[in-house]
C-alpha cells in the first residue's frame, strides 16, 4: 500500500506542477518552484512515464487550444462587423493569441524538461513547438472570410501611414492617437507568432497590389505631359517599401527577400503603369506630342513588361471603335494616323509596332473615297500643318517594296535584329525607313494614284481660281518632285506653264490689231488637253453674242499659233456680270451656265422650261436647278409653272434669300471628272481582259478570274481591283446577261464567242 | 518542226543564232515577259473580232488562243483553239502554235502541227499574237494545197461537199 500512497501524492504532485492534467487552465497557474519541479520530474522519471505524461499534457494542450483558444480567436473575425471594427478586432485577437502564447511558454517548457529537454514536435526549442502548436490548429480552423477583416487592419493601416494631419481613421482623434502603436504591436506580435506570413502575407500582397493600382491611377491617369516612372519608383522605394520594412520589422528576413520582394513590387508597378498607358493610347497618340513624356515612359516601360500583344491588342481594338468608323471625317483619321505614325516611332524604333498598329488604319483608309485627296489637300494646304511640314523635310519616297536597298550591309556593325514577334515574311528595311508621307502614299501602293489625285486637285484649283498667280503651287511641286521625282510630276509641270502661257497669250491676243473686243472683253484659259485630267462632260449653248466673240478670239490664236486651234469648254469657266435693271445694278461673278441663262433673258422676257432648256441644251433638271440662283437673287421669277420672267422692277417687300448658300452648292462641285468614272474606266479594262480569259480559257472560277487580272491586267496607273469589289462588278455583268455564273465558274454566255 | 522543240533546247540554238545580240539572259526574258504583256493589252484592248488569246495559267509564255472559223467557208460557225508557246527568245523566234481542237484541213495534221511559212522560216519579229491568229484564220480560208500535212484534205478541197463533212467530222471530236 506504500506503493499506492505514494501514487496517489505522486500524482497530486504532478497535478501541482502540471495543472493542466487537472483540466485547469485558469491563469495563473500555481507557481512551483524549482525544486518542486525538479523533484516532480524525477517523480515521473521514476515511474518511467514521462512519454505518456508528456503525451497527455500535449494532448491536453491541444484539445483546449482546439476547443477554446482558436475558435475564440476566430470568433474575431466575424464578418458581420461595421466597417472600422475591424482594425480593433484583429488587434483584440492577436493580443488575445499572444497573451495565451506568452501564458503557456512556461508549460510547455516544463513538459519539454520531461523528455530531457528534448523538444516537442522536433521543434528548435519549447517556444517553437508552442508557436507550432497554436500555428498548426489555427490554420486548421481558417474561417472562410478572414481575409476581410486582416484586409480592412492593414487598409486602416495604410491610411493610418499615409495620414499627415487629419484625424486618424481609427479611433478619430487627433494625430497622435495610439493607433499606430497598437499596429505595430500587433506586427511584432504576429511576428513572433510567426503568423504574420501563413495569415496574413497573402492580404498584404494583395493589398499593396491594389494600393500600388489605384495609386498609379490616381497620380498618372489623363494627364500625359509627364514623365511619371522616376517618381513612381521613389514613391514605391520610400512609401511601400519602408511600410512593408515597419511590418515585417521584427521578422529578420534576410536582406535577400526584402530584395526580391521589392523587384516582385517594381515589376509589378511597371506593369501596372503601362497597362493604364496602354489603354490610354489612343489618347496618348491623340494628343501627340504633347503626350510625349507618356510615351517616352511607356517606351521604356515595355521592354520590362511583356505587355506588346496586350498593347497592339487594345490599340487595334481603340482604333476600331473610336477612329475607324464612317463618323469619323477623313482629315481627322489622317491627323490621327500621323500622330500614330510619330508616336509609334517614339515607342518603337523597330517600326514593327507601327507596322502592325497601322495595318487596320491602311485598310481602313483605302476603302475611303476621298483618301488621297484628303492626303494631297492637306499637303498643299496653308497654314500650320503636319504633312506639310513633312513634305518639306523629307526625302524621295520609296513605294516600290522591291526596291530594297544594300546600304545595310555597309553598316553591319549598328545592326539590330527583329523583335521576336515580327512576321518574318516581311523585310525590315522598309519598315524602319519609312516616313510619313511615303507610308501616307503607300497606303495606296502605287505613286500614281497619288500623283493623279494630285493633278486633278490642282487642275481642279488652277481652274476656280482663274489667277495667275502660280508661284505657290509651283512651290509645292517642286518639293512634290524631290520626293516623287520629275517624271510622275511632268503632266503638272505642263498644267502650271499652261496656265503662265495662258496669261502671255491673252496678252498677246489682246495687242492684236485684229482683235477686237466690241462687246466684252475675254480671257482664256489654254490647257493642254493631253496633259489635264479629263474635264466633265457637259453641253452648253452660249449666246450667240459671246460665241461671236469667243470666234474672234479663236481667230486671233490660230493667227498667233500657226497650225493651233481652241476648243472651248463653254461650261467652264468665271463670268463677272454687271446686271443693270430698272431700279438697281448688281455686280456678279457667275459660272458660264447661269450667265447663259440670263442672257437670254435679254432678248426676251420670259422663256418657259422647255424652249429654254432646248436653246441653251442644258436638260430641263439641271436647268431648273441653276435658274434657282437667280430665282434666290430675284432677278427671275416663275410667274407660272415652267415658265420665268425677268424682274425688272424689285418688291421690296420680297425677303432677299441668302445667296451664298446656292453659290457654296455649286462651287463644291468638281469640274473633273469624278473618280467613280474613272473607276468605271478601269473596270471596262479589266473587263475586256475578262472577256479574253473566259473566252479561251472557257470558264473560271472567280479566285483564278482575280488572280490573273492580278497577274496581267493590274499595271501602270491602274489600280489593284479588290475581290470583293470584283464579285460585284461580276455579278453585275451577269444580270446584264452578259456572263454565266453556274457551279461556281464563270463563262461567257454561248452565242456572244467572238 | 519546229512548234514541238523543248523551247529550252529551242533557245540554246537560238542563242547561238543570235548572239551577236548580245544580251544576257535575265535581260532578254524580262523583255520577253515585256513585250507579251504589252501584246496582251493591245489584244485585250483592241477588241478584235474573231481572234483572241490569253495566257493560259500563271505562265505568261504558254496562251490559248481561240480562232473564229472564217465566213462563207466551210469553217463557219466553228470556234478553233489553239496553244501559242512563246521560246524565251521571242519575239526573234516564232511561238509554237498548234490546234488544240481537231480541225481538218489541209496545212494541219492530225496532231494540230501547222504548216504556215510565217511560223517557220519567213517569221518576223514584226509580228505578234494578232497577226499569227489572223494569219492562220485566214490559212482556214484558202489552204496552201502544194505542201500538204493532210494528204487526204489537200485531195478532198476541191470537192466541197465531202470536205465539209470531213471537216464537220473532225470538229465534232471536240
Amino acid at each position: 500500500m506504500d506503493a499506492n500512497v505514494d501514487l496517489k501524492k505522486s500524482w497530486i504532485m504532478i497535478k501541482h506542477t502540471f495543472p493542466i492534467l487537472d483540466n485547469n487552465f485558469n491563469w495563473p497557474y500555481a507557481q512551483t518552484t524549482d525544486a518542486q519541479l525538479f523533484e516532480t520530474i524525477n517523480l515521473i522519471n521514476r515511474f518511467g512515464l514521462n512519454a505518456t505524461i508528456k503525451s497527455l499534457i500535449i494532448s491536453k494542450f491541444e484539445e483546449h487550444v482546439r476547443k477554446f483558444v482558436v475558435p475564440k480567436f476566430w470568433a474575431f473575425f466575424t464578418t458581420d462587423i461595421n466597417v472600422g471594427e475591424g482594425f480593433g478586432n484583429f488587434f483584440k485577437a492577436v493580443d488575445y493569441l499572444y497573451t495565451f502564447f506568452t501564458n503557456h511558454i512556461h508549460l510547455i517548457g516544463n513538459t519539454s524538461l520531461l523528455c530531457n529537454s528534448k523538444p516537442i514536435y522536433n521543434a528548435e526549442n519549447a517556444t517553437d513547438s508552442l508557436k507550432l502548436i497554436i500555428r498548426a490548429t489555427l490554420l486548421s480552423q481558417l474561417p472562410l472570410n478572414y481575409n476581410k477583416i486582416i484586409e480592412e487592419f492593414y487598409e486602416t493601416a495604410l491610411k493610418l501611414e499615409n495620414n499627415d494631419d487629419t484625424a486618424c481613421p481609427v479611433c478619430g482623434n487627433e494625430p497622435e492617437c495610439s493607433c499606430l502603436i497598437y499596429f505595430h504591436a500587433t506586427n511584432s506580435k504576429l511576428v513572433e507568432l510567426k503568423l504574420l506570413e501563413p495569415l496574413c502575407g497573402q492580404v498584404l500582397t494583395s493589398l499593396i497590389y491594389g494600393y500600388i493600382e489605384s495609386y498609379i491611377n490616381k497620380t498618372c491617369k489623363d494627364n500625359f505631359d509627364n514623365s511619371y516612372i522616376d517618381a513612381l519608383e521613389k514613391w514605391l522605394d520610400q512609401f511601400i517599401i519602408n511600410w512593408l520594412r515597419k511590418v515585417y520589422g521584427c521578422d529578420g528576413s534576410s536582406e535577400l527577400q526584402e530584395q526580391e520582394y521589392k523587384q516582385k513590387l517594381t515589376n509589378l508597378l511597371y506593369e501596372t503603369y503601362t497597362k493604364v498607358r496602354i489603354n490610354q493610347l489612343f489618347n496618348i497618340i491623340i494628343e501627340y506630342p504633347e503626350s510625349s513624356p507618356a510615351l517616352e515612359d511607356l517606351s521604356k516601360c515595355l521592354p520590362k513588361t511583356d505587355l506588346r500583344p496586350l498593347l497592339t491588342k487594345k490599340l487595334q481594338k481603340a482604333m476600331e471603335t473610336r477612329l475607324l468608323h464612317p463618323g469619323v471625317s477623313t482629315p481627322d483619321i489622317l491627323t490621327a494616323y500621323v500622330a500614330s505614325i510619330r508616336s509609334m516611332r517614339i515607342l518603337d524604333p523597330s517600326g514593327l509596332l507601327l507596322d502592325v498598329v497601322t495595318q487596320p488604319m491602311h485598310e481602313y483608309l483605302r476603302s475611303r473615297e476621298d483618301t488621297v485627296r484628303c492626303v494631297v489637300s492637306s499637303l498643299t494646304e496653308e497654314g500650320p500643318n503636319d504633312l506639310a511640314e513633312e513634305l518639306v523635310k523629307g526625302d524621295a519616297v520609296h513605294v516600290d517594296e522591291t526596291a530594297a536597298s544594300d546600304e545595310d550591309t555597309e553598316n553591319w556593325e549598328a545592326w539590330m535584329p527583329d523583335p521576336v514577334d515580327v512576321d518574318p515574311s516581311k523585310t525590315s528595311n522598309i519598315r524602319r525607313s519609312a516616313d510619313i508621307i511615303s507610308m501616307l502614299v503607300s497606303v495606296y501602293g502605287s505613286k500614281e494614284l497619288f500623283i493623279n489625285e494630285y493633278r486633278t486637285l490642282l487642275a481642279d484649283r488652277l481652274l476656280s481660281q482663274f489667277s495667275c498667280d502660280t508661284e505657290k503651287e509651283i512651290r509645292y511641286l517642286e518639293l512634290l518632285k524631290l520626293r516623287f521625282g520629275d517624271s510622275q510630276l511632268h503632266y503638272c509641270e505642263v498644267m502650271l506653264k499652261d496656265i503662265s502661257d495662258s496669261k502671255r497669250i491673252n496678252h498677246h491676243i489682246k495687242q492684236d490689231a485684229n482683235y477686237t473686243d466690241n462687246s466684252f472683253p475675254i480671257s482664256a484659259l489654254i490647257v493642254s488637253a493631253q496633259f489635264w485630267p479629263p474635264f466633265k462632260d457637259e453641253q452648253l449653248e452660249l449666246h450667240p453674242k459671246v460665241l461671236s466673240q469667243m470666234e474672234t478670239f479663236t481667230k486671233s490664236f490660230e493667227a498667233l499659233k500657226g497650225n493651233r486651234t481652241l476648243s472651248w469648254k463653254n461650261h467652264l469657266g468665271v463670268v463677272d456680270l454687271e446686271i443693270e435693271l430698272k431700279d438697281r445694278v448688281l455686280n456678279l461673278s457667275v459660272t458660264p451656265v447661269h450667265a447663259a441663262i440670263l442672257m437670254r433673258f435679254q432678248d426676251q422676257d420670259d422663256w418657259c422650261l422647255d424652249r429654254l432648256s432646248r436653246t441653251l441644251h442644258i436638260p430641263p433638271i439641271i436647268l431648273r436647278k441653276k435658274i434657282r440662283f437667280w430665282l434666290s437673287h430675284g432677278l427671275i421669277d416663275e410667274f407660272m409653272k415652267d415658265c420665268f420672267c425677268l424682274v425688272e422692277e424689285h418688291d421690296t417687300n420680297v425677303p432677299n434669300l441668302n445667296a451664298d448658300v446656292v453659290l457654296d452648292d455649286y462651287e463644291s462641285e468638281s469640274v473633273m471628272a469624278s473618280t467613280q468614272d474613272q473607276r468605271e474606266e478601269e473596270l471596262q479594262t479589266f473587263w475586256s481582259y475578262i472577256i479574253g480569259m473566259l473566252m479561251n480559257l472557257d470558264s473560271l472560277p472567280l479566285e483564278r478570274i482575280h488572280q490573273m487580272l492580278k497577274m496581267f491586267a493590274f499595271q501602270g496607273p491602274t489600280i489593284e481591283c479588290s475581290l470583293q469589289e470584283l464579285t460585284q462588278f461580276l455579278d453585275r455583268k451577269v444580270r446584264e446577261q452578259k456572263l454565266v455564273f453556274s457551279g461556281g465558274l464563270y463563262k461567257l454566255p454561248k452565242n456572244d464567242m467572238l | 518542226m519546229a512548234q514541238n522543240v523543248d523551247p529550252y533546247h529551242a533557245q540554246r540554238a537560238n542563242n547561238s543564232k543570235h548572239s551577236e545580240e548580245g544580251r544576257s539572259n535575265t535581260n532578254d526574258s524580262h523583255a520577253v515577259t515585256k513585250r507579251l504583256q504589252k501584246e496582251l493589252m493591245s489584244l485585250m484592248m483592241s477588241q478584235e473580232r474573231g481572234v483572241s488569246a490569253f495566257p493560259e495559267g500563271d505562265n505568261l509564255f504558254r496562251w490559248i488562243g481561240t480562232i473564229a472559223g472564217p465566213k462563207e467557208t466551210v469553217y463557219e460557225l466553228q470556234k478553233y483553239k489553239l496553244c501559242l508557246q512563246f521560246p524565251n527568245s521571242y519575239p526573234y523566234t516564232a511561238p509554237g502554235v498548234k490546234f488544240i481542237t481537231p480541225c481538218f484541213h489541209p496545212n494541219v495534221d492530225n496532231n494540230g502541227n501547222i504548216c504556215l511559212d510565217i511560223l517557220k522560216d519567213k517569221w518576223s519579229a514584226l509580228y505578234d499574237v494578232r497577226t499569227i491568229l489572223l494569219s492562220i484564220q485566214s490559212l482556214l480560208a484558202e489552204p496552201n494545197i502544194d505542201s500538204p500535212l493532210n494528204a487526204l484534205a489537200a485531195e478532198l478541197w476541191s470537192k466541197p461537199s465531202e470536205y465539209k463533212k470531213h471537216v464537220l467530222d473532225t470538229y465534232k471530236q471536240v
